[in-house]
């Protein structure tokens, strides 16, 4: 029995195989198109609880705005999930291209625009990131070029970075209970 | 020791590293290749720096600490109980963790290009000590004098030590101390024995206890555990080199503190002059300080005004960093400046740090750092004339 190649710590094969069904398979494409999930709890004060399918996620705000700081907050999640799709997607990337990576960090960055408009001092302007900053530091067996083409495969085929890069409609719905 | 000239020169160790070096030292860290056949590979280049140094007119060579990963943390390769873990490992175990994210945002640098030798088991010698291979190496292939810098113990425990790893093994770094104490004493009575000249105690980060900031855990060429108050970590590291070179004669120990050598960014080094340390520095049984003092950052020398000839001083005349090479009048006015304090045998001549203190950050090109060791000896000689 053939041995089975792994790299990266990813079954290629296996990988490949998904990759190609989504293509070629209507039912694969439409599993991992979605909808995906999510439910937040609130659990008092400013910790909330997010459930996605059998896990579950803390999140609470900074001890300088009186909370408890005992997770992180949501903003800060967010550069964590577009730092770790991007991660996703550089790891994806180098698999296909048989670039085996060694070492992979991203530091991201955001300020706010006018959190002032969150604080309910101002009316105008934009409480969130205008802007975020993530710079991919990593070791691979590649010369700079192909590393650099990875990244980008990964920044232009990360779904979680490109919905943050783009206007996205988010529907709301309210009801009193 | 052989009877000294005047202003000797001399490197504080480290060469830079060689492109082809830098690929063997990473298939070997990869286990693609033996011990073995990566000091086969790293003799070429130890052979290489010791011919720059000779070349550039140093009196006392080292052997460019080419086998290491960096200055300390290759003695996981030859201590058993220690195992190499990048910052990003160690991340789960940090208790300031937002401090250090700081402080790689501040370097610039992933969590993963900082590693860190950490006891997790009770640590020992697998064979021959720390540096007794490349202590052995270098003394057959030169004529002039030697010199062996090895970790110093105050770094190794305090870099080694890092609670929820080393707690099992050693439920303080006391404990580790202890045990790193007497491995580094077998190391020296070894070095000793086999003729070193001089074995050189790096110990950097006593500048982060009085310059760095407040985080228990932080960053100083070496991903550094807990520390308490300065006092208290600068009386453990003067006890622990006390310890370290007791009863042993016949060998001169230096003990070299910079502010930082990883990067050519001054701004991301620390800064202060040896004013704070100056105290316990001189409670260290030692022969000599080798002390970073052409930077800038170093301060000035007015702080040995109380401190005459306290010990010999190993005189950073050269920064690492820079592209430009010192002029040799420039070094002869700076030791000038110096002789205020210091007699003139009790002074020796080096650059501020080594070359390559990281193998894979080497600070300067092999042709800049050979000609500002040639500058050194220009100024030595210069020197030489006006005092002999």
């Amino acid at each position: 029995m053939a041995e089975e190649k792994t790299l990266n710590g990813l079954r290629v094969d296996q990988i490949t195989g998904i990759l190609d069904s989504m293509r070629d398979d209507p039912e694969v494409l439409k599993a991992v198109t979605g909808p995906w999930k999510s439910r937040v709890v609130w659990q008092g004060g400013f910790q909330a609880k997010a459930y996605m399918r059998k896990h579950v996620v803390q999140m609470d705000e900074p001890d300088g705005l009186d909370a408890s700081d005992s997770a992180a907050s949501a903003h800060e999640q967010l550069l964590s999930a577009v730092g770790s799709c991007l991660t996703v997607g550089y790891v994806l990337n180098a698999t296909k291209r048989g670039v085996k990576v060694h070492d992979l960090e991203i530091a991201l960055e955001g300020n706010f625009d006018n959190i002032l408009k969150w604080a309910g001092h101002s009316k105008s302007g934009n409480p969130g990131y205008p802007s975020i900053k993530a710079k991919c530091f990593v070791r691979a067996d590649a010369d700079e070029k192909t590393l650099r083409e990875l990244w980008q495969a990964a920044v232009d085929g990360s779904p979680v970075t490109q919905t943050v890069a783009r206007p996205t409609e988010i529907i709301t719905e309210f009801e009193k209970v | 020791m052989a009877q000294q000239k005047l202003f000797p020169v001399t490197v504080v160790g480290s060469w830079v590293r060689p492109e082809w070096l830098v690929q063997a030292l990473r298939r070997r860290q990869q286990d693609e290749i033996s011990a073995e056949e990566f000091n086969r590979i790293a003799d070429d280049a130890v052979l290489a720096a010791i011919k720059y140094q000779e070349d550039a007119g140093v009196d006392i060579v080292a052997d460019g600490e080419m086998r290491r990963d960096n200055f300390y943390s290759f003695v996981v390769e030859k201590l058993s109980g220690m195992r190499l873990m990048k910052l990003s490992q160690l991340l789960d175990y940090m208790k300031d963790r937002a401090g250090f994210e700081e402080i790689l945002r501040a370097l610039d640098v992933p969590a993963f290009a900082i590693k860190s030798p950490i006891a997790i088991e009770r640590v020992r010698e697998r064979e021959e000590g720390v540096a007794l291979d490349e202590a052995k190496f270098l003394s057959a292939h030169t004529h002039r004098q030697t010199k062996m810098p090895i970790p110093g113990p105050y770094l190794l425990t305090r870099s080694s030590w890092f609670e929820g790893l080393s707690d099992k093994a050693y439920p303080t770094r006391e404990e580790l101390a202890k045990d790193v104490v007497q491995i580094l004493r077998r190391e020296v009575k070894a070095l000793k024995q086999i003729g070193i000249d001089f074995i050189q105690l790096d110990e950097p980060s006593l500048s982060q206890v009085v310059y760095g900031d407040e985080a228990e855990q932080t960053f100083m060429c070496a991903a550094l555990g807990s520390r308490s108050d300065p006092t208290t970590e600068l009386e453990f590291a003067v006890r622990l080199v006390n310890e370290t070179v007791e009863g042993i004669d016949g060998v001169k120990f230096g003990v070299h503190v910079c502010r930082g050598n990883w990067s050519r960014k001054e701004d991301v080094l620390l800064s202060g002059n040896y004013g704070p340390l100056l105290p316990w520095l001189a409670r260290m049984n030692v022969d000599q300080l080798v002390l970073e003092m052409a930077t800038p950052r170093a301060g000035e020398i007015d702080v040995f005004k109380e401190y005459r000839n306290v010990k010999e001083l190993g005189l950073g005349v050269a920064n690492p960093r820079t592209d430009t090479v010192e002029n040799p009048q420039e070094i002869v006015d700076r030791v000038k400046a110096v002789l205020k304090y210091f007699d003139p045998e009790k002074i020796y001549l080096n650059p501020d740090c080594g070359f390559g203190t990281f193998a894979e950050r080497c600070v300067n090109t092999p042709a800049t750092a050979y000609r500002k060791l040639q500058a050194i000896s220009a100024a030595a000689d210069m020197l030489r004339r006006e005092y002999a």
